[in-house]
Formats: C-alpha cells, sequence, structure tokens
C-alpha cells in the first residue's frame, strides 16, 4: 500500500500533505510512493530521524533554514539518467550535467547539515570522485560541456573555431567526435559510482520529506507518538487538521476529545452534530499519518500498528459501478467481514452502517454486524444512531447538549443507550417550529 | 568607404534602439504575422546588444501549433549567437546546437521538444531556439536567468492564439509588423496602429491589481466598496452571461480571452455603462476595433494586469508572395499613426 493510493481517502490526509512544504517535485514523487510500514523497527527508525529533524528544525535560524530549503529546491528527478548510468550507455551532455549539478548539491547540503551535526541522520554519500571527473578545471561551479582539458585534440580545434569562424562547421564535427569518446569514457568512469549517486538522490529527497515533516510538526503542534504492544490504541487531545483549521478561519475553537480502544468493538453513539464521524475521520488519518512516520494531532497518543486500515464512511455513492449508496456501503462493509476471517491486524471505521435504509431491518443488520465482528480479533470503531445491545462493545457516548451548547468529549457508557437530542440539535439549528413541534406531539403519542 | 558609410548609418539608427532595450530586464520581441520579419529584427538586436556591459540571454516562446516546425525541425530559423551570450532551448534543439556552449541550467519545464535548457555559448555560432511553453514556465525561465545574474532575456515571441505563453510578461517589446500583415498600406497601418494601441493599454489601479492579479481563472467583479465577487458564468465566451445584481460593479475582470460578444453585452447593460473592463494582457484582447470604438463611446473603458513598454515598431514592405510596398512611405505614415519610432531593418 503506497501513500499515493490513500491519498484521497476521505479521512483528510491529502491536506496534511497539501499542508506539507516540500521543495522539489521529485521528493513529492518519492513520498507519494513510499509504502505504508508495518513493522516496528522501520516505524521507530522513521521517528527516531523525524525526531532529530524536529530538534533541528527547532534549533536553526530563519536564514539557515531558507539557505537549506533552497539548495532543496534544486533536486531533481534524475532517475533516468542513473539507470541510463546503470547500463552504461553513455550519457549525453545533459545527463552529464545532472549528475554534476546533483554531486556538488549533495556536497554542498551535507556541509550545511554537518553545520548543526544532523549530516548522519540521513546519510547522503560522498560524491567528490565524481565531482572530479566533471570539474576537471576545479571551478566547483555547477555547469558543464565538455571541457577543453578533457583532451589536447580538442582545445585545440576549439581555439581553430574561434579564430576561423567561416570553417566553424568542419571543425565542429570534427570536434564531436572526440567529444563523443570523452563522453563514453566519462560514462565509464562514473559507471563504478552509480550506487551512490542513486543513494545521494534518494537521501536528498528523504531530507527533504523530513524537514518538511518536522516543520509541519512544529507547526500544527503534532505528537510522537509511542508504539503500543497491546493492540491498543490510545489518543490524549485528539484533533482534526483540517477541521481545526476551518474553525480557527470561522473563528471557532476545535474541541479535542479523548480516546482509545483495543482490538474488541468500540461503539460510538450520540446526538448529530456531536462530531461522531469527525471522530472516526481523525482515528483513521491518525493511523496513516502514523504508518506514513508523520506527527500525529494529539498532545499524547500510543499506537498499535495496523496491517490494513478500513475506513466505511458510509455516504459514498458509486455512480461508476452503479451502485446506490446503500449497495457501495453493503460492499464494504462485506469487505471489511472478508478481511477480518483472515489472520491480520486490521483496523475498521464504521460510520453509520445501514443509516439509508429502514430503521427495523436497519437495526438488525448493525446488531449483526457487530456480533459478527465481535468475535474477530480485530480493532472496529463503529458509530451509530440505532439503538442495539452492545454485548462486549465497549460504548461510548458523545457527551452532547450541555448548557446551550455541544460539548463533543466522549464518555463511557454503560450499555448501548442512544440519546434521543435530534430534534433539541434541529431546534438549535432554527428549522421550522411546526415541524418540529408536531415532530415532538408525535414523540409523546408514542411514548 | 562605402561600407563605411552604411555602417555609419546602421550605427546611428541603432544606437538609439539599442540603448532603449539597456533600460529593462526583458525584452520580447513579436511578429503580428510570419514573415513580418520578427527573426530578422531578434537577429538585428542580437548582433548589436554590448554584451561587455550587459549580460543577455535569449528564449523563444514555443507554439504549440506549428507542428511543421517540430515535424521538419529544421524550418525554424537558426539564430547566430555571439561568445558570451546564454540561451534558453529544447532538449532536442539543444542536441542539435552548431556551437560549443556550457549548461547552466536544465529545468523541469517540458515542452514537445524536451526540457528546457540553459546555456552559455563559448563561441559563436547557431542554434535552433524552442523555450517554454506557458507564460508560467516563460515567467519561471525569466525568473531563473536573474538567478544566473543575466541582465536582460529576450524572447523571440509570438502574437498568435496557438501560443500558450504571453510574451506581455516581459517589461518591454518590439512589433514586427510588413507586408505579410497586409499589402494594402493604409489598411496595414491601421491594423498596426490598432494593436499598438491593445499595447498602451494601461495598468488597472494599485487596488485592482492586488485584488485580481492572483486570479488564474473564471470572471470576477468588483463593487463601488471594492469587494470581490465571482460572476457566475462559465467563461466570457457564454452567450449566457447576465449582470444580475451588479449594479455597483465598478470593474470587472476577465481571466480569459475578451471576445466581442462580451464586449457588446457589456455596453448594452444600462447599470454597467462607465465600467472597467480588465484583462491580464493586451494578448487576452480579441475585439474589432468597431466594438472597442463603442464600448468607449458609452464611458467604458479596458485595462490591464501587465503592460509591456513598446520601444520600436519594425516593418518588412515585403510580403512572402513578393510584394513589395514602399519602405518610406509606410515607415512615415506609421510613425505618425503611433507616435513611436518606425524602422525597416531589411533596408540597412
Amino acid at each position: 500500500m503506497q501513500l499515493k493510493n490513500v491519498i484521497e481517502s476521505p479521512c483528510g490526509l491529502r491536506f496534511m500533505l497539501d499542508g506539507l512544504d516540500l521543495q522539489s517535485g521529485f521528493a513529492r514523487r518519492w513520498l507519494l510512493d513510499t509504502e505504508m510500514m508495518t513493522s516496528e523497527i522501520e516505524i521507530v527508525d522513521s521517528y527516531d530521524v523525524l525526531r532529530k529533524f524536529v530538534d533541528f528544525v527547532r534549533s536553526i535560524e530563519p536564514s539557515f533554514l531558507n539557505t537549506l530549503l533552497f539548495k532543496l529546491q534544486g533536486v531533481k528527478d534524475i532517475r533516468t539518467t542513473v539507470k541510463n548510468l546503470r547500463q552504461q550507455s553513455t550519457l549525453d551532455d545533459i545527463e552529464l550535467f545532472e549528475v554534476k549539478h546533483l554531486a556538488i548539491l549533495s556536497t554542498e547540503v551535507v556541509k550545511l547539515l554537518k553545520e548543526h551535526n544532523i549530516d548522519k541522520a540521513i546519510k547522503i554519500p560522498m560524491l567528490d570522485e565524481v565531482i572530479t571527473i566533471l570539474d576537471p578545471d576545479g571551478m566547483k561551479i555547477a555547469t558543464f560541456y565538455i571541457y577543453d582539458s578533457y583532451c589536447e585534440q580538442l582545445k585545440d580545434l576549439r581555439i581553430q573555431m574561434r579564430k576561423n569562424p567561416s570553417q566553424q562547421d568542419e571543425l565542429l564535427i570534427e570536434a564531436a567526435e572526440i567529444e563523443d569518446g570523452v563522453r563514453r569514457d566519462l560514462t565509464q568512469k562514473l559507471h563504478s559510482h552509480v550506487d551512490d549517486i542513486e543513494r545521494a538522490l534518494i537521501a536528498l529527497a528523504k531530507i527533504d520529506i523530513s524537514v518538511a515533516k518536522a516543520r509541519q510538526m512544529v507547526e500544527q503542534e503534532l505528537c510522537f507518538p509511542s508504539i503500543s504492544n497491546d493492540g491498543s490504541s490510545c489518543y490524549t487531545a485528539l484533533f482534526h487538521p483540517q477541521v481545526k483549521d476551518a474553525l480557527i478561519r470561522a473563528g471557532k475553537k476545535f474541541q479535542p476529545v479523548n480516546i482509545s480502544f483495543a482490538y474488541w468493538p468500540t461503539l460510538i453513539t450520540g446526538a448529530n452534530m456531536g462530531g461522531k464521524t469527525v471522530v472516526l475521520k481523525t482515528l483513521t488519518l491518525c493511523q496513516y499519518l502514523f504508518q506514513f512516520g508523520f506527527g500525529i494531532p494529539a498532545s499524547e497518543a500510543s499506537i498499535a500498528i495496523k496491517d490494513e486500515i478500513m475506513f466505511c464512511i458510509g455516504d459514498e455513492q458509486s455512480i461508476e459501478r452503479g451502485l446506490s449508496s446503500f449497495a457501495a456501503e453493503m460492499k464494504n462493509i462485506d469487505a471489511v467481514i472478508k478481511a477480518s476471517r483472515e489472520n491480520r491486524r486490521i483496523l475498521a471505521l464504521i460510520d453509520e452502517p445501514a443509516r439509508t435504509t429502514n430503521p427495523t431491518e436497519g437495526t438488525a443488520l448493525v446488531q449483526a454486524l457487530l456480533k459478527v465482528l465481535s468475535t474477530k480479533h480485530m480493532s472496529l470503531v463503529m458509530t451509530t444512531h440505532y439503538d442495539i445491545e452492545p454485548g462486549t462493545a465497549h460504548c461510548l457516548r458523545v457527551k452532547g447538549f450541555d448548557n446551550g451548547s455541544m460539548n463533543y468529549s466522549l464518555v463511557e457508557v454503560a450499555g448501548g443507550e442512544v440519546p434521543q437530542e435530534a430534534l433539541n440539535v434541529a431546534q438549535s439549528l432554527g428549522i421550522d417550529p411546526e415541524w418540529i413541534g408536531l415532530a415532538r406531539s408525535e414523540l409523546e403519542m408514542t411514548k | 568607404m562605402r561600407t563605411i558609410t552604411i555602417l555609419r548609418q546602421t550605427i546611428m539608427l541603432a544606437v538609439p534602439f539599442i540603448n532603449d532595450i539597456l533600460n529593462y530586464d526583458s525584452l520580447s520581441i513579436v511578429g503580428l504575422q510570419k514573415n513580418t520579419g520578427k527573426t530578422e529584427c531578434l537577429k538585428y538586436v542580437l548582433a548589436r546588444l554590448p554584451l561587455e556591459r550587459k549580460s543577455v540571454a535569449v528564449t523563444s516562446i514555443g507554439i504549440d501549433g506549428e507542428t511543421t516546425d517540430q515535424v521538419t525541425r529544421t524550418q525554424k530559423p537558426e539564430i547566430v549567437l555571439r561568445e558570451g551570450m546564454y540561451f534558453g532551448t529544447s532538449e532536442a534543439h539543444y542536441r542539435q546546437r552548431r556551437l560549443v556552449s556550457e549548461l547552466i541550467d536544465v529545468s523541469d519545464e517540458n515542452t514537445s521538444l524536451g526540457r528546457v535548457v540553459t546555456a552559455r555559448a563559448l563561441t559563436q555560432g547557431k542554434i535552433l531556439l524552442s523555450g517554454p511553453s506557458s507564460t508560467l514556465g516563460l515567467k519561471r525561465w525569466m525568473r531563473d536567468t536573474r538567478r544566473h545574474n543575466i541582465d536582460l532575456a529576450i524572447i523571440d515571441g509570438a502574437l498568435s492564439r496557438l501560443s500558450l505563453a504571453s510574451p506581455a510578461v516581459s517589461q518591454s517589446m518590439i512589433l514586427a509588423t510588413g507586408a505579410a500583415y497586409s499589402i494594402n498600406m493604409s489598411q496595414l497601418v491601421q491594423r498596426t496602429a490598432f494593436v499598438v494601441d491593445l499595447i498602451n493599454i494601461g495598468v488597472t489601479s494599485e487596488r485592482n491589481l492586488a485584488l485580481l492579479a492572483p486570479l488564474e481563472s473564471g470572471m470576477w467583479w468588483i463593487d463601488t466598496d471594492g469587494v470581490l465577487h465571482e460572476m457566475e458564468a462559465v467563461t466570457s465566451l457564454a452567450q449566457q452571461v447576465e449582470f444580475h445584481g451588479m449594479d455597483r460593479c465598478s470593474t470587472i475582470y476577465l481571466a480569459g480571452a475578451l471576445v466581442d460578444s462580451f464586449l457588446e453585452k457589456v455596453r448594452k447593460n444600462k447599470q454597467l455603462r462607465q465600467v472597467e473592463l480588465v484583462v491580464r494582457d493586451f494578448t487576452k484582447i480579441f475585439v474589432t476595433p468597431q466594438q472597442l470604438r463603442l464600448f468607449e463611446k458609452v464611458g467604458g473603458r479596458i485595462r490591464v494586469l501587465q503592460k509591456s513598454k513598446l520601444i520600436a515598431v519594425t516593418v518588412n514592405p515585403t510580403s512572402p508572395s513578393g510584394y513589395v510596398l514602399d519602405s518610406e512611405a509606410l515607415c512615415d505614415k506609421l510613425t505618425q499613426a503611433i507616435n513611436l519610432p518606425v524602422y525597416d531593418l531589411l533596408k540597412n
């Protein structure tokens, strides 16, 4: 599972990626191609590196950061050139330029990072020999042509060219043959450094990504998670960065929530507009951020590693597949059940299943789903408005209306009691009083 | 002796023209039509710029529509560069260069002929130019040239609906016109003068500029309180454009093209009389002189976000079919019509 496969997940991952200030298109492509980490060692290592970059970002002057970012902007995707070099097909001037440019750039970046002792966090191989090969005059600037000093004869031809412009075309043809020989020779010499060149290219992308992630952590006040080994995840003061951002823009505040879940079902009930869906989105987002090595939007987090993250938000119609919202939802949940039968670590987040059908059958479907998934060793967080028997599920409820305003915090409740606050919420929205009033009398009658 | 006289005449003619260019950090040379002598003008400028005083880079705006050039690849004229000049061209054309040059940059800018590379000529020689094919790419190339301490960027431009890159991003401009545009002299003068009028359209107010410059697409309007609103229609070409609730409109901005039908609609709407119509630059204006006059008559005016200083107009009196206009008469008439120096470069 690569990052690019999940970037459009409705949990808001794209917002986090768009907020990353990456300097080169190559770094962005490299990031999108990274695989989701599922081993503890990988995740620990990646956070160790990120921790060093956070310290680095916090300690440096803005002008130093700008110098580094400016250098990283110069990184180009030269993987095709590296591939050609690996196959020993003679590089042309543009490709040789690219290699030299990379070599000089990586040396400069190493020098900058060394000043702050962070050059070891992501190691860039030294390309001094590559520079020597492509900079025979020792100019140390990132420009390139087939230099006169590569060949005495070439030098003579060029002197003649300048003297006799009228013979330039013939002289150029003569020189072209010599230049081709030089290019073959240079390609041979560079070939033994191809691994280092490739490693340097990737290291520069990783540095770009790490600096961007570190800056995002500082700016958005994200935290480093610890890795949970007992299969349970626990978040303190969890927030959704995109929703928080939108609220701040509207002059409002995001109320963070605390939540934990283990490898059995957790059921969230609560009023409409109580933030249940946002909780599910945030949990999904955090799981991805964790396994792609980003900061976590919470003040503290302990997260269990999963092999698969399944987010069923329910209201996705699939027009291309010709499925109604109900059918699309059933298919998605079906995939969760199938996956739960395999021996993998799964986190499933299901938002109000069967909400679009009649409440009688809907309740039966949800009740049965909970029973089916309760027997599986998986993490499940599900929201519902239906009145169902929770069984072994861990039950949470949105606190709801509290002194006239919504309290989004989650409280533990014993059973699956479903709060009846829809009418209050509707009233607070200023919905037509005749409608709401009649609904209240309907309710009275059924009691 | 005769050579010396010609040389002196050339210098006398060239000096003001070339010196004017040196006041700006970018110049585009645009032709009103093919064969109006744009390339001659570029060659003329390149041959005379004092390289000891200014470092110069030259590129061409790639035109996606000009397939013949790209298929035959040699049809496009080769430009002679002097030692020390910088140039931006595509990878394909760089490989066909007929000079010794040093690469200084390979951009991410892709064209149908590969990426745009920038290099410095180490000997004099010939090169095919084909640069960035979008306005954004051109701007980036110009910014990069400054990064390499180049004083003057010259763009071999095109005034064509097919060109995606606008030459109006340059600070200054030279316009090439000629018999290829029209073999009827008074028509040629009239049509050229109209384009000159468009190039000389003024820049909108600072306040509008701040509001409108970031808008990449769509149609917008500003009310009398200076508040920006988006218009509902999809394009300015749409016949369905309605101006609902725009009675307090002071400015309309079109990110795309301005065409006759839109101008007419604005003119016929009573609440929009005396409105200021803003477009990005003059290359976005595709209206007839007649519609423009009518629009201005009811009190409307057109403004741009970006304007180039027109330095001079050059003429090529010879049409591709071989018809030749009287060069002197043409220069005189045009000078009178546009109040700017006009040169026949081939004659000199």
